[in-house]
């Protein structure tokens, strides 16, 4: 395991649903689609996912040596609108667009128009590598375009800055595992980052916190 | 929660100056005096968003200052503590002698009613019809939509009368009285104002499923992550 610095080059704006993207579940979600292969597409909601997942990256204590997104230069957030319709094969008939099966959705997204988005970790450079070249787009809404990524580039990291760089936070961290913290939250820490079995008070990514 | 005092500033001129220009000061001199028959039989429904608050803020100073004031508080996982304690201070602060009855709802504070928002409409009709008042005047502006254009500004409804005071209201006039008479709305307006726009800005429920439609669930999960496990946390 070796400290690397993962850049990826954007061709358009990443669409956010939270204000950071975890690297550890990029890479888990990358590794879950391979081993699932289509059933990726089925798993149940709800329940965290039970495959054992083998992501390459280091953990101290049960925490993930993975940063939080790094967007560059640091972007001002936008707002795009747009309607989802149902692109179905209608009924004949009346049909009730207000709710049910052909619900319309007139939806907004938040979007940061960013032209880098750089990760720091602590994991095995091929692999990490391997599973970054798979990745066509980043954040939310990708089927329309949002966070396409136009190249990538896995390089060593000067130092270890996967929880910590310069005295700052690059990741949420439990505060159970710090002696200082400025600030903190209830947030995620390990994947899947959505499963509230996993929120725990951590650290605020970008405040200034001293490991215990 | 970090605002950006110059452009705050910027707009707080351009909502001053509307407010000359706009002649908003006419248009709440005619909705004070619209409202004026409907007060005592009547309730003014305050959420605490931008257009009801300059409701009160017009029936509380130029009406009727120990009016009824109805709010409903939506329990923490719908609205964080923070933004209700906003909100009710800004109540008192803007009609100190109004009679203010609050009604919880009870479901609100389990997790379950950010996605369940049905017994929401139960809860709240019933909460309604308890009160027992005649009229209930509510901060529904023509401009918001098609749908609330075609309600028109007094509806009749079974059981009340429906009274929309600031109807002709344009969200440019609500925000320069906001500005012109210091009205207090919750911060967390100006975070969203920020994305949104100030035309299109809202105060609703947080991560609320009904809202889903709009998107804003995902808006408030990047604006408001700080809720989104602990409605009790404070920005």
């Amino acid at each position: 395991m070796e400290p690397l610095e993962v850049v990826f080059r954007l061709k358009t704006p990443v669409a956010l649903g939270f204000p950071w993207i975890s690297f550890d579940s990029l890479l888990a979600h990358v590794k879950l689609k391979e081993l699932l292969g289509e059933h990726y597409y089925a798993l149940p909601t709800k329940i965290p996912a039970s495959a054992d997942l083998d992501v390459p990256v280091k953990l101290w204590r049960d925490v993930p040596v993975a940063s939080v997104s790094i967007f560059e230069p640091e972007p001002l957030l936008q707002v795009f609108s747009y309607f989802k319709r149902g692109d179905l094969p209608f009924p004949r008939g009346k049909v009730s667009r207000a709710s049910g099966f052909f619900k319309d959705f007139y939806l907004k997204t938040a979007y940061a128009p960013a032209e880098r988005v750089r990760f720091y970790c602590t994991g095995e450079r091929e692999e990490v590598e391997r599973l970054c070249r798979k990745v066509p787009a980043l954040g939310k809404e990708r089927n329309i375009g949002f966070g396409f990524v136009e190249g990538v580039e896995v390089r060593e990291a000067e130092g270890e800055w996967g929880l910590v760089k310069d005295g700052v936070a690059m990741r949420p961290i439990p505060v159970e595992y710090l002696k200082r913290w400025e600030d903190a939250a209830f947030l995620a820490y390990k994947p899947p980052y959505w499963s509230k079995h996993n929120v725990k008070l951590c650290c605020i990514p970008f405040t200034r916190v001293e490991l215990a | 929660m970090n605002l950006d005092a110059e452009w705050l500033e910027r707009w707080r001129e351009y909502f001053l100056t509307w407010y000359e220009e706009g002649g908003v000061e006419a248009k709440a001199e005619e909705a004070a005096e619209f409202a004026q028959p409907y007060l005592d039989e009547g309730i003014a429904s305050v959420s605490g968003g931008k257009d009801s608050m300059a409701m009160l803020h017009i029936l509380a100073t130029r009406c009727k200052p120990d009016l009824r004031v109805f709010h409903w508080d939506h329990g923490p996982w719908l609205m964080p503590r923070e933004v209700e304690e906003e909100v009710l201070e800004g109540i008192r602060a803007v009609a100190p002698g109004a009679e203010l009855i609050v009604r919880r709802y009870r479901f609100g504070w389990s997790e379950g009613s950010r996605v369940d928002w049905r017994p929401w409409y139960r809860e709240f009709f019933s909460a309604l019809r308890s009160l027992g008042f005649k009229y209930h005047l509510l901060g529904v502006r023509a401009d918001e939509g098609c749908r609330r254009r075609a309600r028109g500004r007094v509806v009749q409804r079974k059981q009340w009368v429906e009274v929309h005071p600031v109807y002709h209201f344009s969200w440019r006039d609500v925000w320069a009285y906001i500005f012109r008479h210091r009205v207090p709305v919750p911060r967390v307006y100006f975070r969203y104002t920020r994305l949104l726009g100030w035309d299109r800005v809202r105060l609703v429920t947080f991560f609320d499923r009904e809202f889903e439609k709009y998107g804003q669930p995902q808006l408030d999960k990047l604006l408001s992550w700080r809720w989104l496990h602990d409605p009790q946390a404070e920005s």
